[in-house]
Formats: structure tokens, sequence, C-alpha cells
């Protein structure tokens, strides 16, 4: 590349040589020497572009011309600080909104499992004929599939998640453990960090292996990243356990949510109170399934072998197996279970399609900025080409100042999202239970970001670049200052339009989600969470045994109802929007399941007596529990209405008997009352049939201390507290909180009010740039008519009819941006059927309400600028020229 | 003078005067101002050549390979650039004086029986 530099270097010689030569020429013509000259460099032409377009076809001229580009821009946009900030900023909103739902849609949905070849694994379910989709198989029919579809998977792998409690030197603590199959590790291809995780050849033997491995971050959390652990004995459950090994870091487990802390050989199940008979009862589904598929096979083909062992295990097994399909699936697609997957996609893409949309009205108010400015820059950029810039030169710089924009509010706009997805994942999902929230950055978030401000600076930059570059020469710079003819506003005009329209839409959509909250809230449970505190125990971590426990849990009564204020108390395993709860399947005397349908499996809970007052549950028919209906007595049952009209429909359902799997009594329950309904999971839809047992006939692993309270819950706390210290020593407390507080959970009105507070943001986000965006138009365009109005106000016109001009255009913009965002609210609102609760996605109070917002705060961002332009003073406007 | 001419003129040069450049060399090696002359001299001063506009062509040709640069001597005993045409160069202007008398036979086909409808 020698040669091409020389010549460079020489151009300005020969150039110089080259007008000499002319100029000679011309003298001897017979011109003056000046004329001569004058003549030659006329003839040479622009001796800059000369040098420039040869430059150009040696080098990296785009390089060097790009790096002026940004160095030009920077200067540019150091030059308007005002407009930079604001422009920034406002992209920065839209691409840290994208940022933040996109990484909590990557963390939910996208982000693989951290074991090896997460591709392979898939999520077994089963179901029968018209049953609904369950994820949980029976430990033989894993073994079954294992052995009879080898030539698809090359293991199969369950788990099943306990909350126990773990006791180390006399100190108990509740332990969330996964209890998995022996292959379980070895299939998922992990590796301890410290001593061994659970064998191949462990997990097969009911209470055989009395191992655990703890979890890399609970090691680190309780055992202070003790290196001695392994082989340290604990206790869990009451029961001693070896710790054999630490697992890999950054693995929580395979559950959506959960932050496991403790792994245990399957067949130890019996240790968290699953009764005898979960291995080898094949009705006894409970275990989480994965499979790995062999390298090479598809999903289908996989599907296909289930298919053949589903149809054998239904002709061998057809007691509980006839009509049995298992069914695997992604597990990408299967989070947090293979029924409900696609209602999280469905609730991923709205939110990502509002932030995509927040994010366009952001862009469109940034591209009506630089079209404003674009506006006031065009004498600048008819200089350049008359000085003899090539047009898509200029395109090209005013293109890099935009994405240079952008970068900067992608930068800023990754900051945001992170602090956003951090502020969610901190969020307090109302329980004890060690959850796992990770939306940090990833890759994935990173491209999406990039990608998102790139596409942002090209949306932004190119409509005003291509607009001002097309400035025509002669009639801008003959203009002057001025000559903006109204009739050129139309492009801006109708991007405010789409401005105020999307962000009705947005509007729209975020009310309709916080009347769904409303609705929610408003909804009646069948019970009464006002002036009830809850306080969850487990005696286990005392060492307490079931008798042991009870006693403790009678004692405990009988004091705090003797506290002053406290109106009732009662004991419970479930309560409601928890969790946890316990099912059971039935086997109910004169009741036959429809032929291919599996027994019914119905939810139940353990309750001492007073429950029902302390819930203010009413009972309908028969008695409530008392104080006889111990663990010496008959097994007794209570009943929900619902349960009652589905199995005894116009029968009297007192004196019937059932059998639960879940019960610790083998013999049949007997039906003694009915109890009003009552929501304990799922506070929109059917409500499902329930039943009631007492707490001593069928000691739960853990319990909630429920009391009802005359005043407020927060003052009797403390005694509340000192009574279980009195009791039980050291006894530690969980989800020490108000039931009010404890709906709050997932399975409670936290998504509801999630999804409230996201749209909120996201329709406020697009409330204000509409609002920005409409003031800066109105106003930058009353600006431009300064002089207008002084001449009208001149010639005698009225601050009404100045008022009236400019009122009149902003006003017209509002209007076809409030109708055209109500068509677009409309579309949007469609698709998000089962989102919202209590309230239609065509609410017309909503609808109406929202546009009146919209237009009074748009027409109040009209309003500053027109007073501004009523108080033009005639002669100041016209002398400002 | 608006811009818009001024950009058509540069497009239609931009071909049209590598060729006459080959050409020209094709009598001998020639320096810059010399080639001008040669142009507008051979067209009966019809071709006007915005004479700086040669330099970046003669760039351009060099780069491919059509035209060599030589250090010289001009006839005022100045060091000065002189360029010749190359092997290549030579092959080049063959092809493209064949194409530049298709298209200019092209164009003229189409331009004379519109003319005649115009003038008639």
């Amino acid at each position: 590349m020698k040669r091409p530099k020389r010549m460079l270097e020489d151009l300005d010689r020969d150039i110089r040589e080259h007008i000499e030569t002319e100029t000679r020429d011309n003298i001897d013509r017979g011109m003056s020497p000046e004329e001569a000259r004058y003549a030659a460099m006329r003839k040479f032409g622009n001796v800059a572009r000369v040098k420039e377009e040869a430059r150009e076809v040696w080098s990296f001229v785009r390089l060097e011309q790009f790096w002026q580009d940004i160095r030009y821009g920077l200067r540019m946009l150091r030059k308007a600080p005002g407009f930079t900030a604001v422009a920034v900023v406002t992209l920065a909103l839209g691409i840290g909104a994208n940022t933040a739902v996109f990484s909590m849609v990557d963390s939910f949905l996208l982000r693989p499992l951290p074991v090896d070849q997460p591709s392979q694994l898939v999520v077994l379910a089963f179901q029968h004929k018209s049953g609904a989709l369950d994820n949980q198989l029976s430990y033989p029919n894993i073994q079954d599939i294992q052995s009879q579809a080898a030539g698809a998977f090359s293991s199969v792998l369950g788990y099943d998640i306990g909350l126990d409690s773990l006791r180390v030197n006399g100190n108990g603590e509740r332990l969330l453990t996964s209890y998995v199959t022996g292959n379980f590790f070895p299939s998922l291809g992990l590796k301890p960090y410290m001593g061994r995780l659970i064998l191949p050849s462990e997990g097969a033997v009911p209470d055989a292996d009395p191992v655990v491995v703890l979890s890399y971050s609970y090691w680190k959390s309780r055992f202070g990243g003790d290196l001695n652990v392994i082989g340290q004995k604990v206790s869990i459950n009451a029961r001693p356990f070896t710790i054999v090994g630490v697992g890999p870091p950054g693995f929580h487990g395979l559950h959506p949510l959960l932050d496991v802390q403790g792994y245990i050989p399957y067949g130890m199940l019996a240790v968290s109170g699953r009764e005898s008979g979960f291995m080898s009862d094949r009705a006894r589904a409970s275990a989480f399934t994965l499979a790995r598929l062999r390298p090479g096979v598809a999903l289908k083909q996989a599907q296909t072998e289930l298919d053949v062992v589903s149809e054998r295990l239904s002709a061998e097994y057809p007691k509980v197996d006839e009509g049995i399909r298992f069914s695997a699936h992604s597990e990408l697609l299967s989070r947090p279970d293979p029924d409900s997957g696609g209602q999280i996609v469905q609730v991923g893409t709205i939110f990502l399609v509002l932030t995509l949309l927040v994010l366009l009205l952001a862009c469109v108010n940034v591209a009506n900025f630089l079209l404003i400015r674009a506006t006031g820059r065009r004498r600048e950029m008819a200089v350049r080409v008359a000085l003899g810039a090539p047009r898509n030169r200029l395109v090209r710089q005013l293109l890099t100042e935009s994405v240079l924009l952008a970068v900067l509010g992608g930068v800023a706009g990754i900051i945001l999202g992170v602090w956003c997805s951090a502020a969610i994942a901190g969020v307090n999902l109302k329980t004890a239970i060690p959850t796992h929230l990770d939306f940090g950055l990833d890759w994935r978030v990173f491209l999406f970001t990039l990608g998102v401000a790139l596409f942002a600076g090209v949306i932004v930059g190119l409509i005003p670049a291509l607009r001002a570059s097309r400035a025509d020469v002669n009639q801008v710079l003959h203009e002057g200052g001025r000559g903006i003819v109204s009739g050129r506003h139309r492009l801006r005009d109708t991007l405010v339009i789409v401005q105020v329209g999307g962000s009705l839409a947005l509007l729209v959509i975020a009310a309709l989600f916080t009347r769904s909250l409303k609705a929610v809230q408003q909804t009646n449970f069948g019970f009464d969470p006002a002036h009830v505190v809850n306080l969850s125990m487990d005696p286990k971590n005392l060492g307490y045994d079931d008798a042991s426990s009870l006693a403790f849990y009678r004692n405990l009564l009988d004091r705090v109802r003797a506290l002053p204020g406290v109106q009732s108390a009662s004991i419970a395993f479930a309560v409601p929007c928890s969790y946890y709860s316990s099912s059971g399947t039935l086997d109910i005397e004169g009741y036959e399941p429809p032929k291919g349908q599996p027994a019914p499996n119905i939810k139940d809970n353990k309750i001492s007596t007073d429950y029902f007052q302390t819930m203010r549950i009413p009972i309908l028919h028969g008695r409530d529990f008392t104080s006889a209906d111990d663990e010496n007595s008959k097994s007794v049952v209570i009943i929900s209405e619902t349960m009652a009209n589905q199995f005894w429909p116009q029968q009297n359902p007192i004196g019937r008997k059932f059998k639960s799997t879940d019960a610790k009594r083998v013999g049949p329950l007997e039906i003694i009352g009915v109890a009003k309904d009552a929501r304990f999971s799922g506070l929109s839809g059917t409500i499902d049939p329930y039943f009631y047992v007492p707490l001593a006939q069928s000691v739960p692993p853990f319990v909630t201390l429920q009391v009802r309270t005359a005043a407020g819950t927060d003052s009797l706390l403390p005694a509340l507290k000192s009574q279980v210290a009195l009791l039980a020593p050291g006894l530690p407390l969980f989800d020490v909180q108000s039931m009010d507080d404890a709906l709050d959970t997932m399975n409670g009105l936290l998504l509801f009010q999630f999804g409230a507070v996201l749209s909120g943001a996201i329709g406020f986000l697009g409330l204000t740039l509409a609002v920005v965006g409409v003031y800066g138009v109105v106003s930058y365009s009353a600006g431009q008519r300064t002089h207008e109005i002084g001449v009208r106000m001149a010639l005698g016109a009225q601050p009404g009819d100045v008022l009236h001009l400019i009122l009149r255009q902003g006003f017209i913009i509002v209007i076809a941006g409030v109708l055209a965002g109500l068509l677009l609210a409309f579309g949007v609102a469609h698709t998000l059927g089962d989102a919202l609760v209590g309230v239609s996605p065509t609410d017309p109070l909503t609808y109406a309400s929202v546009s009146l917002l919209l237009t009074c705060v748009a027409l109040l961002a009209c309003w500053i600028p027109v007073r501004r332009a009523m108080r033009v003073d005639p002669m100041v406007a016209l002398r400002y020229e | 003078m608006s811009t818009k001419e001024n950009r058509e003129r540069i497009e239609l040069l931009q071909g049209t005067l590598d060729l006459l450049i080959l050409r020209t060399l094709l009598r001998g090696a020639a320096h810059g101002h010399a080639i001008a002359k040669a142009i507008e001299f051979n067209s009966d001063d019809v071709l006007q050549v915005e004479q700086g506009s040669l330099y970046p062509a003669l760039h351009r040709l060099i780069k491919r390979g059509w035209i060599a640069m030589e250090e010289g001597t001009s006839e005022n005993n100045r060091r000065a650039k002189f360029y010749r045409l190359t092997a290549k160069g030579r092959r080049q202007l063959v092809t493209e004086t064949s194409k530049w008398d298709k298209l200019a036979g092209a164009i003229a086909r189409i331009l004379r029986p519109a003319e005649q409808e115009g003038k008639s």
C-alpha cells in the first residue's frame, strides 16, 4: 500500500501544477494573470472534493468518515444538552422497560437448566381420557417408562419436593428438600462440588439410604462453607442422616422458582410424612418426572414410543391406568408445568408487546424532536449540500447522530432495566420457602437490548435524516430562517397521532389490569381474612414426634385463647393461597368414577377446633369438630358444599363414608358436617371440592397458628410469640404475617398485583411520552408561528382567534390519536383473555374514562404553548425577524 | 445551478471519462493536464471536462490496474507524473469501446424515431 499513499501525498502538488499550467496557457491566450488564474480554478472545479474523492478511491475512507461522523455527532449532541438529555432519557425508559421485561421472560422461559445438554431434557406428564394433564407420575409408572421406552430415553428421573426440618447440634431449621431417584444427578451430568452426590444405587428401596447432599448455596449460608461438613451427622424430621456431599454451584434443583437446599434419595420419602406404599402403589402419582432423550431422537419419536407404553400399561393395570396417556413436553415450554406453560408464554408475549409499544412511542417522540431540530438545521444541511457534500453522506451523518443517541439511551436503558428487574426479583413472595429468582443479565438479554437499541436508533433517525437531506438548497437559502409552511407538518402530526393512540392503548390495558386486581380483591373468598394473623411452625425442628407435637398444639391453643384481644384461635396445616397443600385419592362408598377416569383426587386440610370460627366459614349442615374428635375417637370429616353436591347430589351426605390416601387412619372417614365453600387455591375460576379432617387424627408435618383478634393484629404478635417461646423454647417461626398479607402470594393476589403494577408503570410511561410529544409539537409550531400570530394580532385578531387557531391543531391531533388508540386497545385487549378476571376486555367504563383522561392531559399540554402564543406582542413578533 | 443537474452530469461522466482517458493514453504516456487538454482538443471542445474530476478517475484506473504511473519531466522541465496504459488497460479499452459502440448505437436507434415523431 505504499504506492497509493505516495500518490495521495503528491496529489496536492499535482493539482497545484495542473492549475499553474492551465493558468500559463490562459495567459498565453492573452488573459490577464488574475483572470487566467480564476478561469483555471473554475475549470478545475472543487479542489477539496477532488481530493476527497481521490482519497476515497484508495482507502478506508468509510471508516475515517465513520469516526468523523461520530465525533461530529457527539459535538452536535453536546451543543444541545437539553435536547440530548430528553432524548436519551426517553429512549432509556423505552429500552429499559424492554430489558426488564425481557430479562424476566428470559429467566422464566428461555434460560436453559444449568445441566449437561439441557435441550435433551423433556418433561413427562399424563392424562386419563378427559382428565387434566398431570405432571406428577407414580413411581411404578416411572420405572416402567424407563424400561419400556428405553429406545427413546436414555434415562427417566423423578423427584418430589418436601418441606422438612434439619437439626444440627440442637438447632432446627426448615429445609426445602428434593427427594430424587438414583439416576437424578448422573443423568443431569452434574458433578459434586465436594464429597459425592446421590448414587444410582440409592433411592430404590424405602428407608434404606439416610444420606443428604446439601446445595452449594445452603452449604455456604447455613454451614458457612465448612469443609468438614462431609460425614457430619444431622437429623432430618427427627431421623438421623449423614451429609455426604455438596452440590454444584449454581444448581438450584429442577423445580421452577424453588431454591432446593438438600437432596435426599427418593426411597426416604417416608421421612417427609409420605405413607408407606408410595413406591409400589401405581395410584400414588407424586413424582415430577423428566426424561433425557437419546441423541438424535426427536420429541415426536419419543411420543410415539410413549403411546405404545401407555397402551400396554393401560391394558396391564386397568384398575388404575386404564385410558392413561403419557406425554413428553419440551422442558422450556413446560414452565412452570406442561399444562400452564402456554399461559405464561401468552402473558410474557403480552408484556413484551406492550413494552415494545412503549419503545415505539419513545422512538416516535425522539424522531419528532429530531424532525423539529432538523427543520432548524435545514440551513446547515443546505449549505453543506451546496459545498458539495454528497447526499448519502448527509444521511449517514444524521443517522450516526441518532444511532449515537440510541446507543447512549441503550446504555442508560440497560442499567435502568437491570435495576428494575433486580427490584422485581427482590419482591417479597410472602413465604419462608426458599425461592430462586435470577433476572440477571446474560447474553440473550444483552443481545436483545443491543438489537432494541439499534432498532430504535434507525427508526428514530431515518425519517428526519431523509427529510432533512432532501432540503432544496435554493429554497432554504433564499428563505431566510423562516418559511415553514404549515402543510409540511403532516408527518410530524402523524407521529403524534401514533403516539397518542399507542399510549391510549397502553393506558386502557393498564386500567383493565388494575380493575381486574380490584375485582379479585373484592371477590368473596368464602373466608374472612381481616384481623387474622398467621404464624407457621414445625415442632420437628425441636425433634418432636406426632404425639408431642399434638400436645404442644393443645397447650398453645389453650394459652393463646386466654390472651386478651383474642377472639378465636386455631391451628391448620394449609392456609389459603399458600405454596403447599395436601390432597388424597378418594375411595367413596357407593360412588364409582365414570369409566376410564381415575378415582377423584381432592385437596384437604387438617384443622383444630374453632377453625371455622377463626376463618368465619359457616357450617351448613351437621356439626363442627369438637375436642372430643381426637386421636382415640372414630375418624370424622367435614366436607365442602361443592364436594357434597358433586358426590351426593340432592342427598344428605351426613353419615356417608369414604377413604382417603392422605389420611393416616386406615379405616373410612365418616362425614359429620358440610361447610360453606371457600377459596383455598386460585382466587378465580371454579371452586374445587375440599374436605377437612381433625388435626388430632392426622397430624401434619408442620402447621400454622391462626388467631382472630378484636383489633389490629400487630399489637398481639409479641404476646403470641412469647407464648410459643414459653412452651417450646427455640422453636423457629415462619411466615409471621397477617392473613391479608398472606394472600399476596404467587398463588393468590401477587400475580394480579404484579400485572397491575407492571402495566400501570407501562401505561404511565406511555402517558408521559404522549404528553411530551403533544407539548413539543404544539409549542414548536406555536413558536414557529410567532411571526404569523404577530401579523394577525397587528391586523386586529383577538386573543380568542389565536387561541382557536393554535388549539384547533392540537385538538385534531389528540382526537385522531384517541380514535386510533381505541381501535388498537380494542384489538390488544381481546388477546388478554384469561389474564383478566372480573372485568370485560371491552369494558366501556374503562375505555371512556381513559380516553377522557388522556384527552384532558393532552389538551393541557396544548394549553401552555397556546397561552404563550396569546401573549405575543405584535411588535416583538414582527421585529423578531 | 441546482445540485440535481450537477449530480446527473457527474454520473454521466463517470464511466465515459474512464474510457476517454484510456483512449487518450493509447497514443502514449501523458501527464494530467495534457490528458485533459487532449480530451478537450480531440472532441473539438464539445466535451468540457471538469478538470479536477480527472484525478479521482486516474486513481481509480490505477487501482484497477488499467493504467500505471511513473515519474517523468514535463515539457517545461518540471517533475511530473506520467500515466501510461498497461496491457490490461489496453484489453479493457477494446471491450469498453465495443460496449460503448453498442450502447451509442442502441441509444441512437431509440432517439431517432422519437425525434421524427416530435418534429411531425
